[in-house]
């Protein structure tokens, strides 16, 4: 194995990624804003070098009694690669299924396709955003669910990571005046980090 | 005439990039701003004849910026030039008095644009 080029990030480049995740994110709650017909509110999205350890703590924050839940589905384009998870808490699926089912067009959805289908819409238009912006086509894997109900830890060691330190995006979106809210951390791999850097300095200059 | 503008944004990649969209004869002078207090003082002396601002800042954001204009009654002509596309966010700031929304990321049609179409751009 060759080793990996040092994964590292200015606050140039740091910048740069912030901006595009926020054009990104902006295009995947627009679209969820009209499937829910609610307004999403938008923080600053977070970009940070992070190790396993971090995960674990930004996974913990998310943590409550009532256990997670969680998608994930891989993306990979011009040698770059990685892991979208989008994580709920439960009271968030919950909600949002009452919200889906309220608006009443179609039968009642299951847990299962909810998150799917949430997951496909705001994951997929946050990727593509991306990609668009970096003059990158992105295919999509199949989402996966990889937590129902289930804590921090196990949602941890259930995913494909096998990474020490790496590029992390975190938005977290929440609807306004309801409790539906999660956080979508992009996670790119070790590798994909240098590629990716050059297309980010290529837009700096 | 030369026409002030200001260029409002946290990010300074965002802000270069709105630099760059601008037309190249278009007679301007630009400063710019990296949060919605330090926009304001620069609309207050004078400096923002046309105001490129973007909603998501943080400390005071964009939201905030339109609502201290309209209330100190600022000569400032605001284009919002957001990531956050939701037709709520349009709707909320065009009735804060924002003359114009445009879609990040910008370019430099989008930009051409809304100037010709305000006028700001007349003769060229």
């Amino acid at each position: 194995m060759t080793p990996t080029a040092a994964v590292t990030l200015n606050e140039a480049q740091r910048d740069c990624y912030q901006e595009i995740a926020n054009v990104a994110m902006g295009q995947a709650a627009d679209r969820l804003a009209r499937l829910l017909d609610v307004y999403v509110e938008l923080p600053i999205p977070r970009v940070n070098l992070i190790e396993a350890t971090d995960l674990h703590m930004a996974l913990q924050e998310a943590r409550n009694d009532e256990g997670l839940s969680a998608v994930c589905q891989g993306f990979i384009g011009s040698g770059i690669a990685g892991e979208a998870l989008l994580i709920f808490n439960d009271t968030s699926v919950q909600d949002l299924a009452g919200l889906l089912n309220y608006q009443g067009q179609r039968s009642p959805w299951t847990t299962e396709e909810l998150l799917m289908d949430v997951s496909s819409l705001l994951t997929g238009a946050c990727i593509n955003g991306i990609g668009d912006q970096l003059g990158i086509h992105f295919n999509q894997g199949l989402p996966a669910i990889i937590g129902r109900g289930r804590n921090a830890e196990e949602l941890l060691q259930s995913g494909p990571y096998p990474w020490h330190k790496t590029l992390a995006i975190e938005i977290h979106y929440s609807v306004e005046h309801m409790n539906i809210d999660c956080t979508l951390l992009l996670l790119f791999t070790e590798d994909s980090v240098p590629k990716l850097n050059k297309k980010i300095d290529f837009l700096l200059d | 005439m030369t026409t002030r503008v200001l260029i409002c944004d946290d990010s300074g990649f965002a802000r270069k990039q709105m630099a760059r969209a601008l037309p190249e004869e278009w007679d301007k002078q630009i400063l710019h701003a990296a949060d919605g207090h330090e926009a304001l003082e620069i609309i207050r002396a004078g400096y923002g004849d046309v105001v490129f601002l973007d909603l998501t800042m943080p400390g005071l954001d964009g939201y905030g910026v339109l609502e201290t204009i309209r209330r100190e009654d600022l000569p400032a002509m605001v284009i919002v030039v957001s990531g956050d596309i939701q037709p709520d966010a349009q709707d909320r700031v065009k009735k804060l008095g924002a003359m114009a929304f445009i879609k990040k990321p910008i370019d430099a049609d989008k930009a051409r644009a809304v100037l010709l179409e305000f006028g700001l751009l007349a003769g060229v």
